[in-house]
């Protein structure tokens, strides 16, 4: 069987700075924090229920990053893959860096944004070597 | 009450298209109409069961509201949702017209759009402002 991989799977947030926190994180983890053992899938494609994404989630790991109570990924992964292995809310790192107030802008985002990116990235990071840990030990001979 | 359209960007966060649809949408409703359109997240309409969590307001506002969707690819998964849920939205944009389109603009990648893709962005925005003034024209 091939290795599994851990899929980050940010809302698709859109109106506020807590979504695009929430994605550029994810960005920062399959582009250079954990390149080979991370990808990523478009969250709206797997609430349409395309039935060749959910089945490559049923069978690695998944991790939900939310941008706001509504927890559009949490609750749709659960609703249409069934689980979720760990969860992420981009409000508790915003809440957890006070000096850090993100910028309001989405487009680009600001300077504070960008670091609350990677915070929330190293710690999306720390987890899918957790993840990943029992599996990979259970892989060498 | 004023009469607002609803923009609903798949916002896709695997695919180049989704970004372009993305920031299309924000072109629309922070500089060209920011007065006749709400964005509104995706995700939000789909899923059974989301009216345990929220999101009804969403959907509430979509059956009542003309929304325009924007797809960064064929599997046209803001269209679908919409549809779904809240009825057949008033237009529909495909990212991957303009792409083709525009073979000069080349955006740099999904994380990062670049001035070209920037000014794609704007284009594809340009047109959706367009329906915009037609869904209020109509009515
Ligand atoms: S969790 Fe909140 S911010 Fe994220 S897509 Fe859903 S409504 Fe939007
Ligand atoms: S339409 Fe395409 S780019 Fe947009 S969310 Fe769906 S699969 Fe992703």
């Amino acid at each position: 069987m091939s290795k599994q991989k851990v899929y980050i799977i940010p809302c698709s947030g859109i109106g506020k700075v807590f979504g695009s926190i929430g994605r550029e994180s994810a960005y920062i983890v399959v582009n250079e924090l954990k390149k080979e053992k991370s990808a990523l899938e478009c969250l709206p494609l797997i609430v349409k229920g395309k039935k060749k994404v959910i089945d490559t989630l049923k069978l690695n790991k998944v991790i939900a990053i939310d941008g706001c109570p509504l927890k559009c990924s949490y609750n749709n992964l659960m609703e249409n893959v069934g689980k979720v292995d760990a969860k992420f809310m981009t409000t508790d790192i915003v809440k957890e860096n006070r000096d850090l107030r993100p910028e309001s802008s989405i487009m680009p985002i600001g300077e504070h944004t960008k670091k609350l990116a990677k915070k929330l990235a190293e710690k999306v990071a720390q987890k899918v070597d957790d993840l990943l840990k029992p599996n990979e030990e259970g892989e060498l001979e | 009450m004023r009469k607002k359209v609803g923009i609903i960007a798949c916002s896709g966060e695997e695919l180049l298209g989704g970004t372009l649809s993305r920031a299309a949408a924000r072109i629309v409703v922070e500089k060209l109409r920011s007065q006749e359109t709400i964005i509104l997240c995706a995700p939000l309409f789909a899923a059974g069961g989301l009216e345990r969590h929220g999101g009804q307001e969403e959907r509430n506002f979509a059956k009542e509201h003309p929304t325009i969707t924007i797809e960064g690819c064929e599997e046209e998964c803001a269209k679908i949702a919409v549809d779904k849920y809240s009825g057949p939205p008033a237009a529909t944009i495909y990212i991957q017209k303009y792409i083709d389109a525009h073979p000069e603009l080349k955006s740099i990648s999904r994380e990062s759009l670049g001035e070209e893709g920037m000014k794609l962005a704007e284009i594809i925005a340009e047109d959706i402002a367009k329906k915009v003034d037609e869904l209020f024209i109509r009515k």
